[in-house]
């Protein structure tokens, strides 16, 4: 089973990256979007492995199903076709840029995990949904509604920004 | 090399549910047009095979030998990638689903959270089919098929959690098992709101008639597979049926007791029956109600299902505590 774990988690490891990799460099927005999603189904393929499901499930649910298909919605009423300003290749300083950007981050990181790794169980430990329940509901409370707190402040604010622009017109 | 016997167990699920898959639409497509023929006071097939029973398989064959077209200005990737979108997580959706106390391809805590999630891939199918296409009938059906699953997802995930509510499970055997065998016994009976709530936003989440509007075709050809031939529409429509047998399975689970029988004969032999009740339900009202306005059918959502929803749960929730 050790070895299926490994080998899921480099297909994971590969969606994800070829996913970004798409997302970042493609010219026609929607195949941009598809990269972004294989990066989410990745990612939802990473908590599997990390034996939380739920996550998983919730990633699926709420980044596939709902957020990516309405970021689909948004690019679909433009013209995705790529032909606009930005469709044309990026001058070479902009790639070196990039790469440094990269290079920074991700030299860090390694750097990181190759000097401080930090302990890790073989076999992680399932956390079931009543137990998440019950953190989420009894020692979280506090972070927990918060967030709503959070989410329903963005969700006004998002409906105002909408109103606005129908009474300019 | 010796094989792991739960992956070998997976294995053999997964092509049993290919099979299964298969099966269950060429039998709902012959029940279908037996069913539309006998509503319509005709006949229905009949000339292939005794009572035209074979007629399905026949269409199958032919669906196979026409040719795949793809029209010029798609995009050629993600014009294929959108019928395999929309029928492989099917596969996975079956697994989950408890037919019988030992027939269940694999038994999870999330089982409904597991077809939630995966189900919801096929509206992205949808979009992703209609935008390209290339086509402008293809590219309203998609904004349909969005505007419609987004909706009828709400209200359907609310009737879910009512009954999650009173057994205190997301796990599809603990809730056959929470029931009785008998119909009274029925979540159906406890959860009357829950159920109908939950069967019109199944109907609307298959895009099923009288919902069908993403493929429409008095006003839109076909919708979202207006381009697509052969195959590609196959893969499709077999979606369309398998998940059709998926939503009448949760139902049957969740509602109407699954596979328990009485006097402890449990079995799939009662669970197809509620399953097939169900989808017959479906193909009556397809071919009994006329197709709903664009303008109705968010009405009814937004302005019914989701208030009742809401209050449901909300009721459950307060019975709950008082009892």
């Amino acid at each position: 089973m050790e070895l299926m774990a490994k080998i899921a988690f480099w297909i994971y490891a590969l969606i994800i990256l070829g996913g970004g990799i798409v997302a970042v460099g493609s010219s026609s927005l929607v195949r941009a979007l598809m990269g972004l999603i294989s990066t989410l189904v990745g990612v939802a393929g990473m908590y599997m492995l990390l034996g939380t499901p739920f996550m998983a499930f919730m990633q699926l649910l709420i980044y596939v199903g709902a957020v990516a298909v309405l970021i689909f919605f948004a690019v679909m009423l433009t013209d995705a076709h790529g032909r606009g300003d930005e469709s044309e290749p990026a001058p070479i300083r902009q790639h070196l840029f990039a790469l440094g950007a990269v290079m920074a981050v991700g030299g860090v990181l390694s750097w990181l995990i190759m000097n401080r790794p930090p302990a890790s169980s073989l076999v992680p430990a399932e956390v079931s949904i009543e137990q998440l329940g019950h953190g989420l509901l009894e020692s979280y409370f506090l972070a927990f509604e918060l967030i709503s707190v959070v989410l329903l402040v963005a969700m006004s604010g998002a409906v105002l920004l909408a109103w606005e622009k129908r009474g300019k017109k | 090399m010796s094989i792991h016997p739960q992956l070998l167990h997976l294995i053999i699920a997964l092509i049993a549910v290919m099979a299964w898959v298969g099966l269950n639409a060429l039998v709902l497509v012959y029940f279908e047009r037996k069913g539309a023929g006998f509503i319509q006071r005709r006949p229905g097939p009949f000339e292939v095979g005794p009572q035209g029973i074979i007629q399905p398989l026949v269409d199958g064959i032919k669906l196979m030998c026409k040719q795949l077209v793809m029209p010029t200005g798609a995009d050629p990737v993600l014009f294929w990638t959108a019928p395999l979108l929309s029928m492989t997580p099917v596969l996975l959706l079956f697994l989950v689903l408890p037919y019988g106390p030992w027939l269940t391809g694999m038994q999870i805590d999330l089982g409904i959270l597991l077809i939630l999630a995966f189900a919801g891939i096929n509206v992205l199918a949808l979009l992703i089919a209609g935008w390209s296409s290339n086509n402008k009938y293809g590219l309203l059906g998609a904004a349909r098929a969005v505007a419609q699953s987004v909706a009828y997802e709400i209200p359907l995930l609310l009737a879910v959690l009512a009954v999650a509510f009173t057994t205190g499970t997301l796990d599809f055997v603990k809730i056959t098992e929470g029931q009785g065998p008998w119909p009274w016994q029925w979540n159906m009976v406890y959860q009357p709101l829950a159920f109908i709530i939950f069967i019109i936003s199944a109907v609307g989440e298959c895009n099923r008639a009288p919902f069908d509007l993403p493929e429409a075709e008095s006003e839109l050809t076909a919708g979202f597979h207006t381009e697509f031939s052969s195959m590609g529409f196959g893969l499709f429509f077999m979606a369309e049926y398998s998940y059709m047998v998926v939503v009448a399975s949760v139902a049957s689970t969740l509602f109407l007791g699954g596979y328990q029988g009485p006097f402890g004969s449990d079995g799939w032999w009662w669970y197809l029956p509620k399953v097939y009740a169900i989808l017959m339900f479906m193909i009556w009202i397809r071919w009994t109600y006329p197709r709903v306005t664009f303008v109705q059918l968010l009405n009814i959502n937004w302005k019914w299902l989701l208030p009742l929803g809401t209050v449901n749960l909300l009721a459950t929730a307060f019975f709950m505590k008082l009892f």
